[in-house]
């Protein structure tokens, strides 16, 4: 697997257990993104010469390929730079036209802050309030406390779909019925960064109104993001941003918009990067789901049963590979051994291994549990293997040798 | 990786010189949210001549090491003048050069004694 992923030639003893924070990129991709620049470098839309015929086409044929992977329609997905963006784009262009003072919106304990923050900043704006469903002693989200949450003022529950700390999958599903079970006016967002690299999400079957999420997590490039909207949504949102190519007509004194989902991407959108997100789940499709899930939660139990064994260590997150993916955030339990960035330096500079060390964008989650200097995160991705979980050990071991 | 924790960063780590709290002494706080860096520093100021300095805090190593050096750094020097300092003076004092990053855990002591500062000149 790791052929894939030209980094690990130019890079060949790297360790890589950061592809919660950003998947590496296979050949395939680079090629892609490549192939743009050099073979049909245009501006899509806009030009009637054949490289810009070309590029529209393959443009056009990228937003399809990603509606079909999570079997929505094509004019369902406005591409952005990033699930942040697209987090922020439904506060913007779908809040700021529907919230009102003394409404309610819901969001988790666990929450990324690009997850938090859009809707704390909306709520303060409009006076509306903003409530978290808790997260239990056992790292899940509490479904029971949904029934007092969830009331007829609720506009919004935006919830992720797996936690970039705890690693814990939540059941969407499960959480979006019983949701409109209380109140069916109620939307749902799903932050879903750190989900659709590593299971399929048929965001139909989910029952969602939005969800988020990111081309450079999926082994795609950067700069780009989707935004899935369900289209019965589109009649009460309106751009916040304006510009070229998002309209059809303008005259002096006023303009008319184009249809979503162009009018929510105005200006020369990510092209090059549009065209490689294809690819990129094309490469996907080709590996196939089952082998990506069962060789990662095959690492995830390894990696849990190997940390495990080190003393005074405190795993932040379900310890069993059930209800959660390869997402592994732990501290030790000992002010005395090494704090999460003093192990990131070690493992790095001595044995090439790349962890995430801090709150991971996920601050309030981390002072709920007391993990208060932070946590080191080790996330896995396709190219990971058991030899890379050991060299990690043999770091961390290292580490803590050298503090003793 | 042996020379960002050699043994001067290893030995303040783990038993720091100036650990304490200075009674009625001006007392500041700092923290580092990017890592959890937690830093309270009290210093002595005797006619803007700072004449004792101690501290505590959890964190990293850098963290405390560096805030532990510091106040070694600063103690007999005129606060004004160490309103002036930068961190590349602790780093040469360590005599690491450190990542970007790193630079934010090790310049935390000199945050606070930045915010000691401003809070004297609007007394």
């Amino acid at each position: 697997m790791k052929n894939n992923f030209p980094i690990f030639q130019n890079n060949s003893t790297l360790v890589y257990f950061d592809s919660a924070a950003t998947s590496l990129k296979p050949s395939s991709v680079i090629n892609s993104e490549m192939e743009y620049y050099t073979k049909y470098s245009a501006n899509i839309h806009r030009g009637l010469y054949q490289i810009s015929q070309i590029a529209s086409n393959q443009y056009d044929r990228s937003r399809r390929v990603i509606a079909d992977f999570i079997h929505a329609k094509s004019d369902e997905i406005i591409f952005t730079s990033g699930t942040t963006a697209s987090i922020n784009l439904v506060a913007q262009a779908w809040g700021y036209q529907n919230i009102k003072s003394g409404d309610e919106i819901v969001i988790t304990q666990m929450e990324h802050h690009s997850n938090l923050v859009p809707w704390q900043q909306l709520a303060k704006s409009k006076k509306a309030k903003l409530k978290y469903i808790p997260v239990t002693s056992d790292f899940l989200l509490d479904q029971k406390s949904l029934s007092k949450l969830i009331t007829k003022k609720t506009k919004i529950v935006a919830l992720t779909h797996v936690s970039n700390v705890l690693g814990v999958v939540n059941p969407i599903k499960e959480i979006v019925k019983n949701i409109k079970n209380i109140n069916p006016k109620t939307l749902i967002l799903v932050d879903g960064a750190q989900s659709v690299a590593h299971f399929p999400v048929d965001f139909t079957d989910l029952g969602v109104d939005f969800y988020a999420f990111s081309g450079h997590k999926l082994y795609g490039p950067t700069g780009i993001g989707i935004l899935y909207v369900n289209q019965k949504i589109y009649s009460s949102m309106a751009p916040t941003i304006f510009g070229g190519g998002a309209i059809k007509e303008v005259f002096l004194d006023k303009t008319i918009l184009d249809n979503p989902p162009f009018c929510y991407e105005p200006g020369t959108p990510p092209i090059a990067q549009a065209i490689a997100l294809a690819q990129a789940i094309k490469f996907i499709q080709k590996i196939g789901w089952e082998k990506i899930i069962s060789h990662e939660k095959d690492l995830t139990n390894y990696l849990l049963d190997q940390l495990s064994n080190i003393s005074e260590i405190k795993i932040f997150g379900p310890k069993k590979s059930n209800h959660r993916l390869g997402v592994v955030s732990f501290a030790f339990d000992n002010p005395k051994l090494p704090a999460p960035h003093d192990i990131g330096d070690i493992v790095s500079q001595k044995f090439n291994v790349a962890v995430r060390t801090g709150f991971h964008c996920a601050m309030p989650l981390h002072q709920l549990f007391g993990f208060t200097t932070g946590t080191t995160r080790v996330s896995l991705g396709i190219y990971n293997t058991q030899k890379d979980i050991d060299k990690l050990i043999a770091s961390l071991n290292y580490a803590i040798k050298i503090f003793s | 990786m042996d020379d960002l924790y050699k043994e001067i960063i290893l030995d303040r780590y783990k038993d720091p010189h100036n650990l304490g709290v200075i009674k009625n002494g001006i007392k500041v706080e700092e923290v580092n949210a990017l890592c959890g860096d937690k830093i309270k520093i009290w210093l002595k100021v005797d006619q803007g001549i700072i004449t004792d300095a101690k501290f505590e805090g959890s964190g990293c190593a850098i963290s405390v090491a560096a805030t532990d050096i510091l106040m070694d750094m600063i103690k007999g020097k005129k606060i004004t003048d160490v309103q002036q300092m930068s961190g590349a003076e602790i780093e040469k004092e360590i005599g690491i050069e450190l990542s970007s990053v790193r630079k934010r855990c090790a310049y935390i002591g000199l945050e606070a004694i930045k915010k000691i500062k401003n809070s004297l000149n609007n007394l």
